[in-house]
């Protein structure tokens, strides 16, 4: 054939056996594909993710190191009348309120406590959630009675329980704590029910039952590890949400003491003199809709790039 | 090329294609200048194992490629049009479906299953030729009976989960010809299939193909398939087509070391006894560029020169054509020598003497066991008062159609369904029902199981040496750290692993290699029976010739007992002493491997033996189907009986049915 031709220098001692070599045929041809690598590089791939991450970790800093490096007393009242409500200024960034205080001072440490009791609900719903979960997955005799608990705790309204727990109890940061984590755990406890009840079966995790793997184990090593990413995203879908809810009951007037600097208590302030001094309302609702826009895209955008599908 | 053995013109080309996909920011070269003709109603098959390019080649006729791959060289020339100029998705339209028609491998996820069947052949129908929906739905009924469905007109309203699997593929099919299509491909049509429908389903392809004068291109990697279906066969590994014939070349004299390796390690023509002819070593890396022949790694005669520059395609005959160096004037010598080599191999092979049943103890005694699940509030025995012993040292397989239960027994066995009637009695103990966590212990030592899917089997965020020390760490059977891994370096030694491979994760490795983790994760235990669930028809042919022996291997030097559960009977009468055929949750018949095939009996039994598809195509062509109806019983008036015909020999049937066998025999 022409191709024959083509290649007339062939050296015919090239045409004996050549050795064996078994480790060259197992050379697989597997990438080096790593599920975690493989998850950050598609979460930042997204520009967007990656300017929503910087600015929420800025913000989060911001709000933690302000409080420590500010001498400024967020609680300071000025008693002249000349420095209540005063519009923006070199002095106050985004003015004062109607008490004197400056507002950007309060805004960090509002959103410091805030911040800090989302992020408690969040631990708590999502630890609680998952520990219920996973024994509610595998014990199908609790499915009835969990049911029964989930559709109670989900069909009554948020809005009513919160508030009658806000009149039982005194406001506190505890009693708002425990009014949110306390209905929180059940759904999530139902979404990873449902995620354990399909890998439960899987074949790796029948192969650790024949191997009489105890439980603990098996939670351990061939669950958790599975849903840590679901794990995550729960839990950063958890804290604007908590969020929110910290600024309604705030807003309804049943949040925390008046006193107590949280977003929740900042927005409602403003909220007050709103139609005569609106810039009062401006940074701490800035803030608030850039915690939960960004919380909400990042958390999204982790579960898209957690699934394994994502991965090209 | 005046006579090239083709009866019809060429209607397809694809020259020299080259398609490459962007992986995770890497090149992926899945095809390497494939070349293949099609002609008019011919059947070519393609042969390959999985990542050998087969289907993407095919997909690319259709320009059905993923998002991240393109065709980034040759031509597709379909009637002189070349299709790789084609920009929209419009231009497509007019050769994708209508021309050219493609069927799936799975039935399940290729019709939409919240609109009838018959909605969705008559949206094809009209969506390509406006015809009037009357008019269409008149054509979608005359096309269901043509692809064999009875009563067509009230199957045209039922939905896809109305139908069994092989109905659901017969729809599929139905919609792919809806348009009458020059070309058919078929990718993997029968895989998910069992063995008995898929013959029905091969034999529907060929009627159609003869009625509608198509061309059929069969995607597949089951040898037995292509014996049966084929005119031409292409063979291709590494995204090139190495080798291409009719084929009885292809089958009788096959010149490239790839196709005769795989022809070489079918299961079929193993010899008992005797190691299987096995492809060494696991499929090429496309990500890397391949240097030479592809093939050459893993091939144990391969010339240096295979290493060095790729082959050119030879011409065998005039319509035989295959790309090694081999053909090489050159190499004549080492053919020779090749030839030398594999004559005094075959002389050698003598079968080994049968398992001894006289002398047997038995190890382990199923009686009456039922297995029930609850499907809402019905409820169904998966296994129906099932009774065998399995001897000391032997190897029983289980041998049934997908749903048929076999697989319930092996976890019934395992504990892993603890809820069941009946009882399992092992070395004289029996551990269904409550046991103590002594006994619950003893049996995880003495019992393992081998799953199916080597990708589901193993636990993926786990390093592969907790996955293989998984078992020690939870009875504690090691003295210290050193002690764990020499035990584990042993075993990955033992089942052809290096043992660097300890420290990766499971997905790095290749199906074949990740079967053999889970085959070294439980003989770690040192246990004297496995329970080994088709621990290779998740596998490659290439892949599955290395697990069959390295599974006799184990049962030479670790003197174990096997329960092998399988749908595949020729690969069963390899590697087992006795089968069991169950059906429907009953063994409807057991004997010695060798009696069974000899003298089946159970009318199921000779259908499923009937159906196995054997990879040379004389004998394809020539067998009849012997098709199974369970309606031949009368067993509601006579119940039947688990008896035991001749020594040895049991089988399911009633009093009536016992004579007729009886004369049989």
């Amino acid at each position: 054939m022409e191709n024959e031709k083509k290649m007339p220098q062939l050296n015919p001692l090239k045409f004996r056996a050549k050795v064996f070599d078994q480790m060259l045929s197992e050379d697989t041809g597997y990438s080096n594909y790593s599920y975690w690598r493989s998850t950050f590089r598609t979460f930042f791939k997204s520009k967007a993710v990656v300017v929503l991450v910087v600015l929420i970790c800025a913000i989060i800093l911001m709000s933690f190191i302000y409080p420590l490096v500010s001498d400024v007393d967020p609680n300071k009242v000025a008693l002249k009348r000349k420095m209540w409500n005063n519009r923006p200024s070199w002095e106050h960034l985004f003015g004062t309120d109607g008490l004197g205080r400056d507002i950007w001072t309060r805004a960090w440490y509002g959103v410091r406590n805030s911040f800090l009791l989302a992020f408690c609900i969040a631990l708590s719903d999502v630890g609680i959630g998952m520990i219920v979960g996973a024994i509610w997955g595998y014990n199908k005799k609790l499915d009835p009675i969990m049911i029964e608990i989930y559709n109670i705790i989900t069909n009554i309204p948020s809005t009513v329980y919160l508030v009658l727990l806000a009149y039982i109890m005194n406001t506190s940061y505890l009693t708002l704590f425990i009014s949110m984590a306390s209905r929180g755990w059940i759904v999530e406890a139902r979404f990873f029910r449902n995620r354990i009840l399909s890998i439960r079966d899987s074949e790796y995790n029948l192969a650790s039952r024949c191997l009489g793997t105890p439980m603990r184990r098996i939670a351990t090593k061939n669950i958790i590890p599975h849903i840590i990413s679901l794990i995550i995203m729960e839990a950063a879908l958890c804290i604007p949400y908590s969020i929110g809810s910290e600024v309604f009951l705030g807003f309804v007037g049943i949040g925390l003491p008046v006193d107590a600097i949280t977003l929740g208590n900042i927005v409602n302030q403003g909220r007050a003199s709103f139609t005569l001094h609106p810039y009062q309302m401006l940074l701490p609702t800035i803030i608030l809709c850039i915690i939960t826009v960004a919380f909400y895209v990042i958390g999204n955008k982790f579960a898209d790039a957690s699934d394994p599908r994502n991965h090209v | 090329m005046q006579h090239n053995g083709h009866l019809g013109p060429c209607i397809f080309s694809a020259k020299d294609v080259e398609i490459q996909f962007n992986l995770r920011g890497k090149t992926l070269t899945a095809v390497r200048k494939a070349s293949l003709d099609l002609y008019q109603g011919e059947t070519m098959a393609i042969v390959g194992e999985s990542g050998s390019g087969k289907s993407v080649f095919t997909k690319s006729f259709i320009g059905m490629l993923d998002k991240n791959g393109a065709v980034t060289g040759g031509q597709l020339l379909y009637r002189g049009q070349d299709l790789t100029q084609f920009k929209t998705e419009k231009e497509w339209l007019a050769v994708r479906g209508k021309k050219i028609a493609m069927v799936f491998q799975d039935p399940m996820t290729s019709l939409n299953p919240v609109r009838t069947i018959g909605e969705q052949i008559t949206e094809v129908i009209t969506w390509h030729f406006g015809t009037p929906h009357a008019q269409a739905r008149q054509e979608a009924i005359e096309i269901l009976k043509k692809v064999g469905i009875s009563d067509a007109e009230t199957r045209y309203k039922q939905y896809p989960h109305e139908f069994s699997g092989g109905m659901r593929q017969r729809v599929v099919i139905a919609t792919a010809i809806a348009c009458r299509p020059e070309i058919l491909i078929c990718d993997e049509p029968t895989t998910a299939l069992d063995v008995t429908v898929q013959a029905q389903i091969l034999n529907l392809i060929r009627e159609l193909q003869r009625e509608l004068k198509m061309t059929v291109v069969y995607i597949t990697h089951d040898l037995g398939v292509v014996a049966n279906v084929a005119d031409w066969v292409s063979v291709m590994y590494a995204g090139q087509i190495v080798e291409t014939g009719t084929a009885e070349e292809i089958f009788s004299s096959a010149v490239h070391p790839y196709t005769k390796a795989l022809l070489r390690s079918m299961p079929q023509l193993g010899v008992k006894g005797h190691d299987l002819y096995s492809i060494q070593g696991t499929p090429p890396n496309l990500f890397k560029e391949i240097k030479g022949d592809a093939f050459a790694p893993r091939n144990p005669d391969a010339m240096e020169i295979d290493f060095e520059e790729e082959p050119p395609l030879f011409q065998v005959s005039d319509t035989h054509f295959a790309k090694t160096w081999l053909m090489h004037p050159y190499a004549a010598e080492h053919r020779d020598a090749l030839a030398l080599q594999d004559a005094k191999e075959k002389e050698k092979q003598k079968p080994a003497a049968p398992f001894d049943y006289q002398n047997a103890e038995k190890l382990l005694q199923v009686q009456d066991l039922t297995v029930k699940f609850k499907l809402g509030s019905r409820e169904f025995k998966a296994v129906n008062n099932v009774s065998f012993d399995i001897y000391k040292g032997e190897t029983l397989s289980l041998v049934g159609e997908s749903g048929s239960g076999k697989t319930t027994i092996g976890r019934a066995i395992m504990r892993i369904y603890n809820k069941v009637d009946g009882s399992i009695i092992f070395g004289g103990e029996k551990i269904n029902g409550k046991i103590d966590k002594k006994k619950a212990k003893e049996l995880h030592m003495q019992m393992q199981m081998i799953f199916q899917d080597p990708m589901a089997s193993l636990n993926e965020r786990a390093k592969v040496d907790y996955i293989i020390s998984e078992g020690l760490y939870n009875y504690h059977l090691f003295d210290n750290k050193e002690d764990r891994l020499k035990k584990v370096e042993n075993i990955m030694a033992e089942v052809g692993l290096s043992s660097d491979f300890s420290s990766r994760f499971p997905h790095e490795f290749s199906g074949g290699q990740r079967q053999r983790i889970g085959i070294a994760r439980s003989l770690v235990m040192n246990p004297d029976f496995v329970v080994a669930d088709e621990p290779i028809s998740a596998l490659d042919v290439s892949i599955r010739a290395q697990v069959i022996n390295l599974l006799n291997k184990m049962k030479r030097e670790r003197s174990l007992t096997y329960l092998f559960i399988a749908h595949d009977l020729s690969v069963v009468r390899f590697i087992s002493d006795r089968i069991a055929v169950i059906h429907k949750g009953r063994i409807v018949e057991l004997a010695e491997c060798e009696e069974l095939f000899r003298h089946p009996l159970h009318p199921y039994t000779k259908a499923l033996l009937s159906a196995v598809p054997y990879p040379d195509p004389k004998v394809e062509r020539n067998k009849t189907l012997i098709s199974y109806d369970p309606s031949v019983h009368q067993y509601d008036a006579f119940p039947p009986n688990w008896t035991e015909i001749t020594p040895g020999h049991f089988i399911l049937a009633n009093e009536e049915e016992l004579e007729g066998y009886r004369k049989e025999l």
